[in-house]
């Protein structure tokens, strides 16, 4: 990953968590990073009307929001083609990192899952990562957001035909709980990779 | 399968959005300094950590005192729950060994009362007990090998009250 800075500054920052421990310990380090407008939020409810009513720039929202789902919220927020929210980065945050979880946030358009005990340099490079490589978005029937493709699905047959194809690899297994450079590779997009040979 | 992006049905686009085009510009805060300015933030709310320790507890004794009393309180069970398992999270974020294996502990308790268990007052008021001892200065700092007999008592009454569950549930 690129060594960035990325500029926060005059940026609306929403942190959605339930937890008032974790969100000052994300608003200090947000402020940290430079940034001047940060909104915290406890409920989903009180997310959903800021999101109704002001352009957001970029939202950290914690899997364990609630009363509705992080999943729901997800959709809802990327299957409403009348809000101005609609294409705004979406960073999940999550204790629970089981491969599941963090496949249903990216099917869901969330545009990374950051592995909760997070350190002020993953954040920080988790945001540089989505400045500085934005992905495409995709539009179908059946989803929107980001471009999901990742490493490891490989080559249509598993083969690639093209003399400078790579080798695709699988990830090991590491257990049921992803480290978050195996959540980072769930997120990455195959494209780059072979435009890259 | 990845659509192509000659297929009308599908709509592939970069949407330029406002964080991409902010954030790149000059003038940010320096990496090295906002990495160094977040991590002199986490560790003050590290020295926070008893304050915030009480007044969870607090709010995890107040909603378990509900559960005792209406133990179909499905709202208040919630609440517990969530609690817990915020001390459970922050307390291994902050590296409080004793205090995450003491919530681990009971969010189990909780989670079974969740699906129909019976509220044992005496298992809950011993590990509200062991996180009174867990937050003082005394303990906080230890590690479950320094407690074996709270560290074995506190398995043991799990196991006993999943044992009870699983007997009630028949």
């Amino acid at each position: 990953m690129k060594t960035s800075t990325v500029n926060l500054r005059n940026l609306a920052i929403v942190i959605a968590d339930p937890s008032s421990y974790w969100r000052r310990a994300i608003y200090g380090i947000l402020r940290s990073f430079g940034a001047n407008k940060v909104l915290e939020v406890e409920h989903s409810m009180d997310l959903i009307r800021i999101l109704s009513s002001q352009k957001i720039d970029i939202l950290l929202c914690d899997t364990q929001i609630h009363p509705h789902n992080w999943l729901k919220l997800t959709h809802m927020i990327r299957r409403n083609a009348n809000n101005e929210n609609r294409t705004m980065p979406i960073l999940l945050m999550s204790s629970d990192t089981s491969e599941r979880i963090v496949k249903s946030a990216r099917d869901a358009g969330a545009n990374m899952v950051v592995a909760k005990l997070m350190s002020p340099n993953i954040l920080y490079d988790r945001l540089c990562w989505i400045a500085f490589n934005p992905r495409p978005f995709i539009d179908t029937s059946t989803y929107f957001g980001p471009d999901r493709r990742f490493k490891i699905e490989g080559y249509p047959g598993g083969v690639g035909r093209r003399k400078g194809d790579k080798v695709t690899t699988v990830a090991e297994e590491v257990g049921p709980t992803l480290a978050q450079n195996d959540i980072d590779s769930l997120f990455k997009t195959a494209a780059k990779e072979t435009n890259d040979a | 399968m990845m659509p192509k992006s000659t297929d009308p049905e599908v709509r592939i686009f970069f949407a330029n959005t406002r964080f991409e085009k902010m954030a790149r510009r000059q003038g940010g805060v320096p990496r090295e300094q906002a990495l160094a300015q977040a991590q002199a933030k986490i560790d003050k709310l590290k020295s926070d950590f008893s304050s915030w320790l009480d007044r969870e507890l607090e709010e995890l004794n107040a909603a378990l005192t509900k559960v005792e009393s209406d133990s179909s309180d499905k709202s208040s069970i919630e609440r517990a729950y969530r609690s817990c398992s915020e001390l459970r999270d922050v307390g291994a974020a902050m590296g409080y060994e004793l205090v995450t294996f003491i919530a681990e502990n009971l969010c189990k308790i909780i989670a079974a009362i969740q699906t129909g268990a019976t509220y044992e007052k005496d298992i809950v008021d011993c590990h509200i007990g062991a996180f009174m001892l867990a937050r003082t200065d005394r303990y906080r700092h230890l590690s479950l090998e320094q407690v074996p007999e709270m560290a074995s008592g506190l398995r043991r009454v799990v196991e006993l009250a999943s044992k009870t569950s699983a007997r009630a549930n028949k």
